[in-house]
């Protein structure tokens, strides 16, 4: 049996070239947004790692190294990227204090060297709600880049009250959907008696009014 | 034939929708909910239960010749068992006699009473055990910063986000050894962080702590919430064991932020030291979340990597633009991880929850408390007489446990934007 272990994916040139024109270019004249595969996006992770058996779950080995592995996950789903400058990540000094790691007498880069020409960070996993895959696609990938664009630019107090409410409505939505559980658990009509009639045509209402005022 | 009484109409009601009262309390939206109900905690006695933990892997590899050589001997995994002691948690609901006088000879107005308490209720236990479920297990949800009067102003991380409104709460010192009495919350200003109570305990003093009514002793405790499972330590212990015997294992890996503003090589050192430990594809095989604050959640946004929510909030489904966050439900995310807020959690901390690998035990399922068949009771007035309210409790006996520290990872000590 084949088994498939990796896929490797790159982005087709027109998707590049519609994400350069609608996120700009850096200072380095590369796009400020990417998109990548899951797979194919590698990153640094240096440290003691604990290697498994997928069988059992079992530790193998630990071993002290870095290792060049997929950055993000799902690793089957297109994901979106924007182009973080260098200052973003402090000094040298500052990245090296951050990220090196002492194990046993070793010291290692966690995050590898330091991103001197920046880094391109996640944005935005293109997949739906219940995590099923989304096929790359220029409308989307341009709209998500307007949306992130276009948020940067929005005063920080407006996101902060905007969260504010999303969790308010949090309170709201759940007492909502607790009394509907609730309606659930009553008998039809609250348990009021009723009738079933049939539906009945005007001509036939009219008869049906006419002999209810007689009998009255 | 007697009418019938509204107390009666009440308990009517109440058993109605007490089916419903499971699925009320397990709605996954907070913290406490997500993590699933396992079986593998097993009731040993009254007070405890134990959850049997493989702590280290067994076998010996070596390799041979195998020409006559020596295979030498194995070994076998090290387990222990995790000891838990389930609290119970209750939450008694009182309905004053106004509500009959107002929904006499009309059922509907009963139900919709009883409904509304019911729902409120729930609402109101749910966040008070979420509350419990940011605390290190001693059921501390808050220290005074300082008090003038009985307006009470609470330090930092938490301020005054794990209170409500008219909830008695009791004070201890800061070593949590004297308990110096008991007051009721009588207004909550969370962003002020600040609350109001009925009457000052005597001695109160800046850096008591506050704790949830019934807590009782010295060094309480309560429900083993995230900061008591995601430390990184190897001193104290952690579900009776002691972490000095198993220093590897039972410490959580974390990235010390030094109350610098959050970056994203905070997230990546935290996550990848997740990943380096439970594998590169952790991430979903587990998963994870990160759960933190709308504090957090807001340096991310202004980081400029993720569509800030006002936008999110502006995509309504007849939108003439391509629905890609499916009206709202599409997860937004931190460096791949998908983000979990809750005004609960610690403005300062970014926990990544493996929620796999966390358990509920269950000692008691919520349901109301009932005697005899009766889960309606009537209040007593200080005189002996009745009182012209009734009662129903809510009540669950859990504890939270997960089956290692080291399957986590956490940041702290993350400045808090501005504006909060």
């Amino acid at each position: 049996m084949i088994q498939v272990i990796r896929e490797d994916k790159r982005t087709p040139a027109e998707i590049e070239h519609r994400l350069a024109q609608a996120g700009g270019v850096n200072r380095f004249g590369e796009p400020n947004f990417r998109a990548v595969w899951g797979w194919s996006r590698l990153g640094w992770i240096g440290g003691k790692w604990v290697d498994r058996d997928p069988a059992t779950g079992g530790m193998i080995r630990e071993v002290v190294e870095a290792r060049w592995v997929p950055k993000y996950l799902p690793f089957d789903r297109w994901h979106l990227e924007r182009w973080l400058p260098p200052e973003i990540y402090g000094s040298s000094e500052n990245w090296n204090r951050i990220t090196q790691e002492t194990e046993g007498v070793q010291l290692v880069e966690a995050l590898g060297p330091f991103p001197s020409r920046g880094e391109y960070e996640h944005c935005l996993t293109l997949e739906g709600p219940t995590g099923k895959f989304v096929q790359l696609d220029g409308s989307v990938c341009e709209w998500v880049v307007r949306a992130i664009e276009y948020s940067r630019g929005l005063p920080a107090s407006a996101g902060l009250r905007a969260l504010r409410d999303r969790e308010e409505k949090k309170g709201t939505d759940y007492e909502k959907w607790a009394y509907d559980v609730l309606d659930d658990a009553m008998p039809a009509l609250h348990g009021c008696p009723f009738v079933v009639v049939p539906r009945m045509s005007s001509a036939d209402r009219r008869t049906a009014d006419r002999g209810t005022r007689e009998l009255a | 034939m007697p009418a019938l009484a509204n107390a009666q109409s009440v308990a009517l009601q109440l058993e109605k929708v007490r089916p419903k009262v499971p699925v009320l309390f397990e709605r996954d939206d907070i913290l406490l909910t997500l993590i699933q109900k396992r079986a593998d905690a097993e009731n040993v006695s009254a007070r405890n239960m134990r959850v049997p933990l493989q702590i280290r892997p067994g076998g010996k590899a070596s390799q041979h010749t195998m020409d006559g050589d020596d295979l030498g001997l194995g070994s076998g995994s090290v387990y222990d068992v995790a000891t838990l002691s389930p609290v119970f948690e209750t939450f008694g609901v009182q309905i004053t006699k106004l509500v009959e006088y107002a929904t006499t000879g009309n059922e509907r107005a009963v139900e919709n009473a009883t409904k509304r308490e019911v729902a409120s209720g729930m609402k109101q236990f749910r966040m008070y055990l979420d509350a419990l479920l940011q605390t290190n297990g001693n059921g501390v949800l808050g220290s005074i910063a300082s008090f003038a009067s009985t307006t009470w102003t609470l330090a930092q991380p938490q301020g005054a986000a794990l209170f409500y409104y008219n909830q008695d709460v009791q004070v201890y010192d800061s070593t949590l050894t004297t308990n110096r009495g008991s007051a009721t919350i009588t207004s909550v200003d969370p962003l002020n962080k600040q609350i109001t109570v009925n009457a000052n305990p005597g001695g109160l003093a800046n850096g008591d702590v506050i704790v949830p009514s019934g807590l009782s002793g010295a060094q309480p405790t309560s429900i083993f919430g995230v900061k008591y499972h995601h430390v990184d330590s190897t001193s104290g212990t952690w579900l009776g064991l002691s972490r000095a015997t198993y220093p590897e294992a039972l410490k959580t890996p974390h990235f010390a932020a030094g109350n610098a503003a959050l970056v994203p090589a905070n997230i990546r050192v935290a996550v990848n030291k997740l990943r380096k430990v439970l594998g590169t594809d952790v991430l979903s095989r587990e998963k994870l979340i990160a759960y933190m604050a709308p504090e957090q959640e807001h340096a991310w946004e202004q980081l400029g990597v993720t569509i800030s929510e006002i936008v999110r909030n502006q995509v309504p489904s007849e939108a003439p633009m391509p629905d890609l966050l499916f009206n709202q439900q599409a997860e937004k995310r931190m460096a791949g991880v998908p983000i979990k807020t809750s005004i609960h959690a610690d403005t300062t901390r970014i926990d990544f929850i493996a929620l796999k690998r966390w358990g509920r035990a269950i000692m008691k399922e919520i349901d109301y408390y009932e005697v005899g068949g009766q889960t309606v009771f009537p209040v007593y007035g200080a005189s002996g007489g009745l009182a012209s309210s009734y009662l129903f409790y809510f009540t669950t006996g859990l504890q939270i446990f997960m089956d290692g520290p080291r399957y986590g990872a956490f940041v702290d000590g993350l400045a808090v934007p501005q504006g909060y």
